[in-house]
């Protein structure tokens, strides 16, 4: 009854993906034979040393790569299936560690600019963003203000709201709190646990932070041979 | 709409690149809008030239095909071509009214010459000068006078030419010179004899027939022969066509030489006509030739202006379209941050396309409006200047033609057919015509091709860029 019931949850399967760059040798994997079950309302990190293939597998899972080998199912469907793009704007949402906001936008046009992209009918876009910006721990102050002139979590915060513009059912963040401080990572890191458990998101991390760890409720580690713990 | 929106807010971020594409497409657009007008305007002037300027279509010897078994060495062969000059199947009027009865001709006019001896007048010649009768019946033999015959005003070439000038007319000579025996005679022949307007002279054909003509004009011809004493249209007496026929009609032996000229539709017909003739029974020694050759000449200067706008108008585009081509390269690899983030946000490459395509274009089109002003106003000045000198070179040439003919000539109702080689520049003396829409649609047409093709390449770029690789750059 248990499992029928995890089945059920499952959000994003990764069955025995590999990824292999088109100028590598035929042996030399960058990700070789990864199986990871991802559930609606948890919090996930991907953990790894560097060059254990971390980024591939965000890489694969967002939809801004595609698996060589294996494959990525998504709500019961194959990656392989379907429009990328819109599945980059509409079911998932990204966040970066260099948080990859456009710099020449304000705070409000980075957030709006996504909902732009969704193409949904949002009723007031504006009024929107700033509800986020407000979830986020963002001040309305910094609404008109170019993203450039925010602090580092600032900016973190303004590419949380922008992922969640329109309401993604996954949040894929590669080294959130990588560049802030640790009162800042927590902060951020709340932020993400309140998406999974009251907002029933499904939110994966990329990290190499204990602390991350120690903090979501599911931890993968990618070895050289990759494992499940 | 949301592509129109950020395409706006990125030409605003980026004022200074967007400038100096600006300006390059400012000169384009000038350049393109100058060279256009000049171009369409050279193009209505070569048009309303060739509508003004009759197609003509003459027949003449076939030199060649005559020539071709004549070996002057042989007195056979000579005798052979003498014979063959002489059997020449020739034309009549009637002949000429057939064949200008063809599809290929709007309108014709022709010359009837004989060849008379002076009853009561002299020929003005001091030597040997020989002047040749007429064609047909005996070429060799020498006559005093060539009488020549116009059936029409259109048809006095020589006088449209400026080679013959009137420096004495008959007040109402205009009136009465196409019917009856009236004639105009040269300068020289008139002091020879001494004889003036309204003396009338009598000429003999060989069998003693006298005819007699009132002078009702004496012309000169512009250039005097400085070898003869005599010029050489002295003894040519001009009459009309009826006059002469009724010489021929009167006595059999008088053979005439008719040179028609067909008005004909395009010179591409010529040939064809030239095939029909033959059918109609024209000796295929003749041939149809055309004034095609002389019209394309009197062009020369225009055609060289339209040329000239052509090449610069060419070498303009290439330049500003590699121009263009190396900012929009450099355009797309400064904003690879920028398209590595719309990608990832999930913004399709068709939609990111048509993004940079409407910043082009949006700033294209203020720079074209304001390059199309300019070079309007530019383009004035150059195109009356050039409409201005073909306005007074027409009105030269036709105060000259009026001359020629002694004056007054705008008052006779037929001088508005013989406007020949005279373009209605007239019409072209306003400036909307030259600037007009046809320029501008060809200018818009042209400027937005040419920022749509210097842009495939970075096109082609955005195709090519996987975000995770710009994002893993920018890292």
């Amino acid at each position: 009854m248990k499992n029928k019931k995890t089945e059920e949850n499952i959000l994003l399967s990764v069955v025995n993906a590999s990824y292999r760059y088109s100028d590598a040798d035929s042996d030399d994997y960058a990700l070789k034979d990864v199986s990871f079950v991802f559930e609606a309302g948890k919090l996930y990190a991907i953990k790894g040393r560097s060059g254990s293939g971390k980024t591939t597998l965000l890489s694969l899972i967002s939809g801004l790569a595609r698996c060589t080998e294996g494959s990525i199912i998504f709500n019961g469907k194959d990656l392989k299936n379907i429009n990328l793009d819109r599945y980059r704007n509409s079911d998932i949402g990204i966040v970066f560690q260099s948080y990859n906001l456009l710099p020449f936008m304000t705070t409000l046009e980075n957030i709006i600019l996504s909902m732009d992209v969704n193409g949904g009918k949002f009723k007031n876009k504006k009024e929107k963003a700033l509800e986020l910006m407000e979830k986020v721990g963002l001040k309305k102050d910094y609404a008109n203000r170019k993203v450039l002139r925010l602090s580092g979590g600032e900016q973190q915060r303004v590419a949380i709201a922008r992922s969640l513009s329109y309401n993604p059912q996954m949040i894929i963040a590669d080294e959130p709190t990588g560049n802030l401080d640790k009162q800042t990572e927590t902060e951020i890191l709340n932020i993400f646990k309140d998406l999974a458990h009251k907002e029933n998101k499904c939110v994966i991390i990329v990290t190499h932070s204990n602390n991350v760890c120690n903090m979501v409720d599911k931890v993968y580690e990618l070895k050289s041979q990759t494992k499940k713990k | 709409m949301f592509i129109l929106k950020n395409a706006f807010i990125s030409i605003t971020r980026n004022k200074g690149r967007n400038i100096l594409m600006g300006i390059i497409i400012l000169i384009i657009a000038c350049a393109c809008t100058v060279t256009l007008a000049i171009k369409n305007t050279a193009s209505d002037l070569i048009t309303s030239y060739e509508e003004a300027y009759d197609k003509t279509a003459t027949i003449s010897f076939n030199r060649e095909n005559m020539m071709k078994n004549f070996d002057m060495g042989k007195e056979d062969s000579r005798s052979l071509a003498k014979e063959n000059f002489e059997n020449m199947a020739s034309y009549t009027v009637d002949d000429v009214t057939k064949y200008a009865d063809s599809k290929y001709v709007s309108s014709y006019y022709y010359t009837y010459s004989v060849g008379l001896n002076g009853n009561n007048i002299d020929k003005a010649n001091m030597d040997n000068d020989k002047d040749f009768g007429n064609r047909k019946g005996n070429p060799l033999k020498n006559y005093d006078f060539t009488l020549t015959g116009y059936d029409k005003l259109e048809a006095m070439n020589e006088f449209i030419s400026g080679t013959y000038t009137m420096s004495e007319v008959a007040d109402n000579a205009w009136d009465i010179a196409f019917d009856g025996n009236y004639v105009f005679i040269n300068e020289e022949l008139a002091n020879y004899n001494d004889l003036s307007l309204t003396d009338k002279i009598k000429l003999e054909d060989d069998d003693d027939n006298v005819y007699e003509f009132e002078i009702i004009g004496i012309f000169k011809e512009k250039e005097d022969n400085e070898v003869s004493m005599f010029s050489s249209s002295a003894n040519n007496i001009i009459t009309n066509a009826q006059a002469v026929s009724t010489i021929t009609s009167k006595n059999e032996d008088v053979e005439g030489s008719i040179n028609p000229t067909f008005i004909i539709k395009s010179y591409d017909d010529a040939e064809k006509f030239q095939e029909e003739l033959y059918g109609k029974g024209l000796d295929e020694n003749f041939i149809i030739q055309t004034n095609e050759d002389q019209v394309a000449e009197s062009l020369a200067s225009v055609s060289n202006v339209n040329s000239f706008a052509t090449t610069f108008l060419i070498i303009t585009l290439i330049i500003g379209g590699v121009v263009l081509l190396v900012i929009n390269m450099i355009n797309i690899r400064e904003r690879k941050y920028e398209i590595g983030v719309l990608r990832t946000i999930g913004i399709s490459k068709l939609k990111l396309t048509l993004q940079f395509v409407s910043e082009l274009l949006m700033v294209s089109l203020v720079f074209l409006i304001i390059g199309c002003l300019i070079g309007s106003f530019s383009a004035k000045g150059i195109s009356n200047s050039l409409l201005a000198s073909e306005i007074n070179s027409s009105n030269n040439n036709q105060e000259e033609i009026s001359r020629n003919f002694g004056g007054n000539m705008d008052k006779n109702p037929n001088f508005g057919h013989m406007k020949r080689g005279i373009p209605v520049v007239q019409a072209y003396d306003s400036i909307d015509a030259v600037v007009d829409m046809k320029v501008l649609l060809e200018m818009f047409g042209i400027g937005i091709s040419l920022v749509l093709v210097s842009s495939v390449s970075s096109m082609i770029s955005i195709q090519r860029f996987s975000p995770l690789t710009i994002l893993k750059e920018r890292s």
